[in-house]
C-alpha cells in the first residue's frame, strides 16, 4: 500500500515534547519515556516511567504517540508512520496491530512475514532489531473530536 | 480511547532487498548521541488528502561508565626463581562504556592473605611497576613505572598491561608473592569525572555520567559497586631447588688390616660430598663444590670423581661410581690445587628428588 505522499509544509521540529499548533486539523504528540524499576519499602519491584533524564544503553524506552482531531471534519485513511531513532532497537507495540519496515520504509509488512537476506544469499525471517520504520493504518474514520494514542517500545543500542 | 485499528497488509511474503548489518557493540549508542523520534500523520477529509502533520521529541544519550580489569589468560600463577629480575604478571583492562577514556593504573602489593591463585602471601617482590603492553607480546612497550595512565581507550577497545617485580633471592621453595593492580576511570582529556548519583536530576538534552561497575569481591580482587574503579590480582609462586649437603668420609684401606679399617696413619680415606635436592625442588643448575682436603692429610692424585651416586644421603650415606676427572684445572668438571690444597669439582643439573656426589681420596699423614 503506498503512503500518500503529501507536499509539506515547513516541517517544524520541537524540542521536547511537542503539540501541533490548534490550527491544523490534528493534535500530535510524541512524547519519550524511560521505564525504571523502583523497588518499594516492601521490597516489591514495580516499573515507572519517566522523563528521559538519564538515558544510557541498555535501557528501556517507551514512546507515545497522541492524536486528536481537532477538526469539524471526519478524517478518513489515517495513517500514523514513526521512523525508528537510529539509536533505538525496536521492542514491540502495545497493540500488535502496526506494520513495520526492514527497508527504512520502502515496503512494509507484518514482521512475522519478512524475510531478510544473509551474506551467503540465504534468507532468514526478520526480526525486531531489524526494523526500521513501524506504521499504523486506522481503517476506521476519525470523526470529530475522537482520539486515540499509539504506543510502542524501544531499548537504547 | 484508543480508536480499534484493523490491519491492513501491505504486502506478505516479500523477498528483501537490503542487508541487515547492524553493528552490535557491547558499549552502545556513544554519549552525547541524540534519540529524535518524529512521527508523521498522513489523512484525508471527505476525500480529499490533507497537510501531512509531524510531532517530534528529543533527548541525547548519557555515558555509562563500566570496564573491567581482569588477569589476563592463561590465568595461572607466575613461576619464578630467587633472585630473578623484571618478572610478569599480565593483566587486560576492556573498556566497554559509550566514551573514550583514560585510566589511571596503580599496582600494590598483597601483605598476607590469600592470593589469586588459593596460596598464603608470604614475601613481598621488589622494584614493584607497572607498564602498557599494547602490543601484547609480552613486554613493557616503554620503561615500566610506579604508575602508568592509560590514554584514549575507546569504546570496546582492550589494552594489555604488565606487573613487573623482582624476586629477593632469599624467597624459598612454594612461597606466594600476591600482587593487586587497579584501574580508575578518568575523562579522555585527564580530568576527574564529575559522576551523577541517582539524586541528581539534570536535564534532557544534557550529558551526565553514571558509574555502572558492580561489586567484586574474593581472591580476584575487591573492589566497590559504582565508584569507577576496578581490581584484580595476580601472584608469583616461587621455584627454588632445596638442597641440603652432606660430607662423609669412610676409611677404605690402612696398609694393615684385612678389614675394619682403622684411621691410622697412611690409611686412605675417602670422602664424599653429597649434593641433594629434595622432592618438588626446582632444578639445580651449575653446581660447584669447594672443598679445603683436611689437615693432617694428604690428597691421593687423580682420584677425584663427579656425579657419583648417593644412597641416603646424609650421616650415613653411600656414595659409589662417578666419573673420574683430572687433577688438572681444565674443562673436565673436576681439579685439585687451584686454589691450592682444595679439591674443586662441578656437579650436573640435579632435579628435584634426585642427589649427585663429589667424591675424592687423601691418606692420613
Amino acid at each position: 500500500m503506498k503512503m500518500i505522499v503529501q507536499i509539506m509544509a515547513a516541517l517544524v521540529a520541537l524540542a521536547g515534547a511537542s503539540i501541533a499548533a490548534a490550527a491544523t486539523p490534528l493534535q500530535l504528540s510524541s512524547d519519550v519515556f524511560v521505564e525504571r524499576t523502583i523497588s518499594r519499602d516492601d521490597g516489591t519491584k514495580t516499573m515507572v516511567l519517566e522523563k528521559p533524564k538519564m538515558v544510557t544503553p541498555g535501557d528501556n524506552l517507551v514512546f507515545v504517540v497522541k492524536y486528536k482531531n481537532v477538526s469539524a471534519a471526519t478524517a478518513n485513511n489515517f495513517v500514523v508512520t514513526n521512523p525508528l531513532p537510529p539509536a533505538v532497537t525496536f521492542d514491540g507495540t502495545s497493540d500488535g496491530l502496526e506494520v513495520v519496515s526492514i527497508d527504512g520504509g520502502k515496503s512494509w509488512g507484518i514482521l512475522g512475514n519478512l524475510r531478510i537476506a544473509k551474506e551467503n544469499g540465504a534468507t532468514r525471517a526478520a526480526q525486531r532489531s531489524d526494523v526500521t520504520h513501524i506504521k499504523w493504518n486506522l481503517n476506521q474514520p476519525l470523526t470529530a473530536g475522537a482520539e486515540g494514542k499509539l504506543i510502542f517500545r524501544g531499548v537504547v543500542k | 480511547m484508543s480508536s480499534k485499528l484493523k490491519l491492513l497488509v501491505a504486502s506478505s511474503s516479500l523477498s528483501l532487498v537490503m542487508l541487515c548489518s547492524a553493528p552490535a557493540f557491547a558499549a552502545g549508542t556513544a554519549q552525547g548521541t541524540g534519540i529524535t523520534n518524529n512521527v508523521s500523520v498522513n489523512f484525508q477529509v471527505g476525500g480529499v488528502a490533507q497537510t501531512q502533520q509531524t510531532a517530534s521529541d528529543n533527548f541525547v544519550v548519557d555515558r555509562k561508565v563500566i570496564f573491567s580489569l581482569a588477569e589476563k589468560a592463561p590465568i595461572a600463577t607466575t613461576s619464578v626463581n630467587p633472585g630473578q629480575t623484571g618478572q610478569i604478571t599480565t593483566f587486560v583492562l576492556t573498556n566497554t562504556s559509550n566514551d573514550t577514556l583514560d585510566f589511571t593504573i596503580t599496582p600494590s602489593q598483597l601483605v598476607g592473605g590469600t592470593a589469586a591463585h588459593g596460596g598464603t602471601d608470604a614475601f613481598n617482590v621488589t622494584n614493584l611497576l607497572v607498564c602498557l603492553d599494547a602490543n601484547a607480546d609480552n613486554t613493557c612497550d616503554a620503561a615500566a613505572t610506579a604508575t602508568l595512565t592509560v590514554n584514549d581507550l575507546i569504546a570496546d577497545a582492550n589494552t594489555t598491561i604488565l606487573v613487573v617485580g623482582d624476586i629477593p633471592l632469599a624467597a624459598t621453595n612454594g612461597q606466594v608473592a600476591g600482587v593487586s593492580l587497579s584501574a580508575a576511570a578518568l575523562n579522555s582529556n585527564g580530568t576527574a569525572i564529575t559522576v551523577a548519583t541517582d539524586a541528581t536530576v539534570n536535564g534532557a538534552s544534557t550529558v551526565e555520567t553514571i558509574f555502572a561497575d558492580t561489586v567484586k569481591s574474593g581472591n580476584g580482587g575487591t573492589s566497590a559497586a559504582r565508584d569507577g574503579i576496578d581490581v584484580a590480582t595476580d601472584d608469583y609462586t616461587v621455584q627454588a631447588a632445596v638442597l641440603s649437603v652432606f660430607k662423609t668420609s669412610r676409611i677404605i684401606s690402612d696398609g694393615v688390616s684385612s678389614s675394619n679399617f682403622k684411621s691410622v696413619p697412611g690409611a686412605v680415606v675417602e670422602y664424599c660430598i653429597s649434593v641433594a635436592n629434595a622432592t618438588g625442588g626446582a632444578t639445580a643448575t651449575n653446581i660447584t663444590i669447594s672443598d679445603l682436603v683436611p689437615t693432617n692429610t694428604t690428597y691421593q692424585a687423580g682420584t677425584i670423581r663427579v656425579n657419583g651416586t648417593v644412597t641416603t644421603p646424609g650421616a650415613g650415606q653411600t656414595c659409589a661410581a662417578g666419573t673420574v676427572v683430572t687433577d688438572a684445572s681444565d674443562a673436565d668438571g673436576g681439579s685439585f690445587g687451584t686454589p691450592a690444597n682444595t679439591v674443586a669439582g662441578t656437579l650436573n643439573n640435579i632435579a628435584g628428588g634426585n642427589a649427585s656426589a663429589l667424591i675424592f681420596r687423601a691418606t692420613i699423614n
